[in-house]
């Protein structure tokens, strides 16, 4: 507990955390990883979501990181949208085969949000990686229903707020392969850093990518 | 690829090592006892006695006060036939089953040998479980009874349970001692010795306890082939899997339950009291032989 914490204690205020974007790029490094012992493939897909405050900064918020995306997009080639969900959140969703543009693109958006005073209004960044299909159900690939290949859609949620990682494996009916999910973090939690804490591994349902 | 069931040296040298410094510390003891005036003869009648009781009557004790009943092949075929399988593959004489009647999902191995084993599993765990997850669970409470690891922890239990009973009843311990007049200093003695000698077996025990369920866990993945079977079914059981949040990050957000600072996990000592090593670590474990065998 630094000083101010300390003082914020005493005084009985509280503050949103500041957003923590430094352990962000230990995705890149995890990665191959995830690749080479989970047989993890990364989709080319990773997106950022946050909540702007108020209509007037959705849409200059959105104005800006359109303009910002549109001019940095160029020079990495990195198709992105954006787009508002049910809960009003709004998304910025990124494709590149190349892993590391992805990264250097979540990292400009999120840089810029916390640069005009967006920083705590960050959600999440999310990458999406897909398993293999699994050894004795092969015969299943482009099932309908999945996006690729037959294996499962694997995201790895950072969260902002406490500078770490989770996995999270959603099955169909707002179900979770949890088995995956403890299987990734033993695997994976000394390269990267894990939420420790697993009733903070929140689920999104239905992530557009 | 290691399938093969090797001896585990750990395991047997730690049991062969928790046993002699337990009966070190309850020679001393025994040793201290008569000195301070308990008569020896009525000392060793009185070990002898329970620890055979203990050592024969350990596993219908164990029964009985779990209210497990045996279940014949008629009854539950479907058990019966996973049991005779993996006995199949683990080289082992079947074991009789038993079943408790609970929600909780939980199972055990009881018995001083694998001829006389019994193996029994909850009501709860059967629902809540798989049948790969059951069968590695199975295997886990089989690979008890291949180690043999039974017998070695009920005697050793016995020891911490006298010591225990000698801190309860040492008062009356004390005036049964014999003829000289004592003063209340000795039995203050007495008191403390059965207290540390409770303590040290106490430990040791749970030691010794938790090194045995890393190799029987290991003994299932060499049975059924999966470690990550037992993995999640260690998980469900555990109630782990339960604390995985399933509602929206968006909502928790909207709340700011999100902010909340975590609890504090675990702490070292009472890993240290914990008579099984942390869901973790024995997941951890499994991955680990979960790669070895891809």
């Amino acid at each position: 507990m630094g000083l101010r914490d300390f003082m914020d204690a005493i005084t009985g205020r509280s503050r949103l955390p500041k957003a923590k974007s430094e352990k962000l790029f230990a995705i890149s490094t995890a990665s191959i990883t995830l690749e080479s012992n989970m047989g993890l493939k990364p989709s080319g897909a990773a997106g950022i979501c946050f909540k702007p405050i108020g209509a007037t900064a959705y849409e200059s918020a959105r104005q800006e990181i359109e303009e910002l995306l549109e001019y940095s997009s160029k020079e990495t080639e990195t198709e992105f949208r954006l787009e508002k969900d049910e809960f009003n959140f709004l998304w910025a969703i990124f494709k590149d085969p190349d892993f590391e543009d992805l990264v250097a693109n979540i990292h400009l958006v999120s840089q810029t949000l916390e640069d005009r005073g967006f920083g705590e209004q960050i959600l999440c960044a999310i990458y999406r990686f897909d398993s293999e299909p699994e050894a004795g159900t092969t015969g299943h690939e482009g099932r309908p229903g999945e996006k690729t290949g037959g294996g499962k859609a694997v995201y790895w949620i950072y969260s902002f707020k406490q500078g770490t990682y989770y996995p999270f494996i959603p099955l169909s009916g707002r179900q979770r392969d949890s088995p995956f999910e403890f299987r990734l973090r033993t695997a994976m939690e000394m390269e990267m850093p894990v939420e420790k804490n697993v009733e903070k591994w929140y689920p999104l349902w239905g992530i557009p990518f | 690829m290691k399938r093969k069931w090797e001896r585990d040296f750990g395991l047997q040298g730690r049991m062969l090592f928790t046993m002699f410094l337990l009966g070190i510390v309850y020679l001393s003891f025994l040793v201290f006892l008569s000195y301070s005036g308990t008569p020896p003869m009525f000392m060793l009648l009185f070990v002898g006695v329970f620890m055979g009781i203990q050592y024969f009557y350990s596993d219908k004790m164990v029964l009985w006060t779990t209210g497990a009943h045996i279940v014949s092949e008629s009854e539950e075929p479907k058990l019966h036939d996973m049991v005779t399988r993996l006995c199949a593959i683990a080289d082992l004489p079947k074991p009789q089953i038993a079943i408790v009647q609970t929600r909780v999902p939980n199972a055990f191995a009881t018995g001083r040998s694998p001829s006389k084993a019994v193996v029994a599993v909850t009501t709860g765990l059967m629902d809540k479980l798989s049948p790969a997850e059951l069968e590695a669970v199975l295997a886990h409470e089989l690979s008890h009874v291949k180690n043999r690891d039974m017998a070695v922890l009920t005697i050793a239990s016995f020891i911490s349970t006298v010591a225990f009973y000698i801190v309860r009843y040492s008062l009356y311990f004390g005036n049964m001692g014999g003829d000289r007049k004592r003063d209340g200093g000795g039995i203050l003695v007495v008191w403390l010795v059965s207290i540390a000698v409770w303590v040290i077996s106490f430990l040791l025990i749970r030691a010794l306890s938790r090194y045995r369920e890393f190799a029987a866990d290991r003994g299932s993945a060499i049975i059924t082939g999966q470690p990550s079977n037992l993995a999640s079914a260690l998980m469900k059981i555990s109630g782990l899997m339960e604390k995985v949040p399933n509602e929206d990050l968006r909502k928790v957000e909207g709340m700011n339950a999100f902010f909340i600072i975590p609890a504090v996990s675990g702490s070292s000592i009472m890993n240290l009291l914990s008579t099984h090593p942390s869901v973790e670590k024995r997941l951890a474990q499994l991955e680990k032989m979960q790669k070895e065998m891809n």
